[in-house]
């Protein structure tokens, strides 16, 4: 039962820790995801990343209200820090 | 006087029933844990915290009625934590 | 001074019996109260969650849950759910 992973994971911000210097998703409040190599983080969820994509998901409303179909913008960025209170998710992305 | 539960930091056995009852018994079970936009994350509960920070496995992401996104290790932020629910019993 | 209660001595009382939770938006939950901590995190069983919308109230059914207490407002000892 007690696997290599859980044995290394005994609260959850270990995910976190087991991710520095890895790539990870990041999904965010506001419809953001992002990606990037992990370098730190605390104990909020603050987080520092590097060579990042952040993808921004929009659904456009017309003049009637109709909803369009959602598209995503994309843009790329050296160095990002990202406030903890924004984040939803973390995963690894080996 | 008589506290409603146990603090998770307290040494005793956590009153049953409790919250603290609840999350000693979930851990290793698969889970539904929803957060406050609607959207479900099923997979197998690694552990928690006493923010209701949680780490899955094997995750899968439920919106709609659809299957979203599949992730190996998640960690879930607590704050964004609506319920966490268990898929099988305990 | 003699019949004063505390809220969460209500609450406490609700152990074992069914209690109706309304949260801050338009969801509610139903559901046999189990256990509850210091923040009113609550343990349900035999639960059932309403989504209530323009277009109706949707059921979800639950096993055991914990729901986190952060977004409830307030809580039903006994109630029976929006469809009663």
């Amino acid at each position: 039962m007690e696997d290599a992973v859980n044995a290394t994971i005994s609260e959850p911000l270990d995910i976190v820790k087991l991710s520095l210097g890895e790539r990870v998703f990041m999904k965010m409040r506001g419809d953001r995801t992002i990606t990037g190599t992990l370098h730190a983080y605390d104990a909020h969820m603050n987080v520092v990343l590097s060579n990042v994509e952040e993808s921004i998901h929009i659904v456009d409303v017309n003049e009637d209200g109709i909803p369009q179909a959602p598209r995503v913008e994309r843009r790329s960025l050296e160095m990002l820090f990202v406030r903890g209170d924004g984040v939803i998710l973390l995963s690894p992305t080996q | 006087m008589d506290s409603p539960a146990s603090q998770p930091d307290e040494p005793q056995q956590p009153v049953a029933g409790s919250p603290s009852d609840f999350l000693k018994n979930i851990v290793g079970k698969k889970v539904k844990v929803r957060i406050g936009s609607g959207i479900d994350y099923h997979g197998l509960l690694t552990c928690l915290d006493g923010y209701m920070n949680v780490a899955l496995e094997d995750t899968e992401e439920w919106a709609n009625g659809r299957l979203t996104a599949k992730y190996g290790d998640t960690f879930l932020r607590g704050n964004n934590v609506l319920y966490i629910s268990a898929l099988e019993d305990l | 001074m003699a019949s004063t209660i505390l809220p969460l001595e209500l609450v406490d009382r609700c152990i074992g019996s069914p209690i109706w939770v309304l949260m801050k938006n338009e969801r509610e939950f139903t559901g046999t109260l189990m256990g509850f901590d210091d923040y009113v995190n609550m343990v349900l069983k035999d639960v059932t969650e309403y989504e209530v919308t323009p277009e109706g109230i949707t059921e979800t059914g639950l096993g055991q849950t914990l729901l986190n207490g952060n977004n409830i407002a307030m809580l039903i000892p006994g109630g029976k759910g929006p469809r009663a």
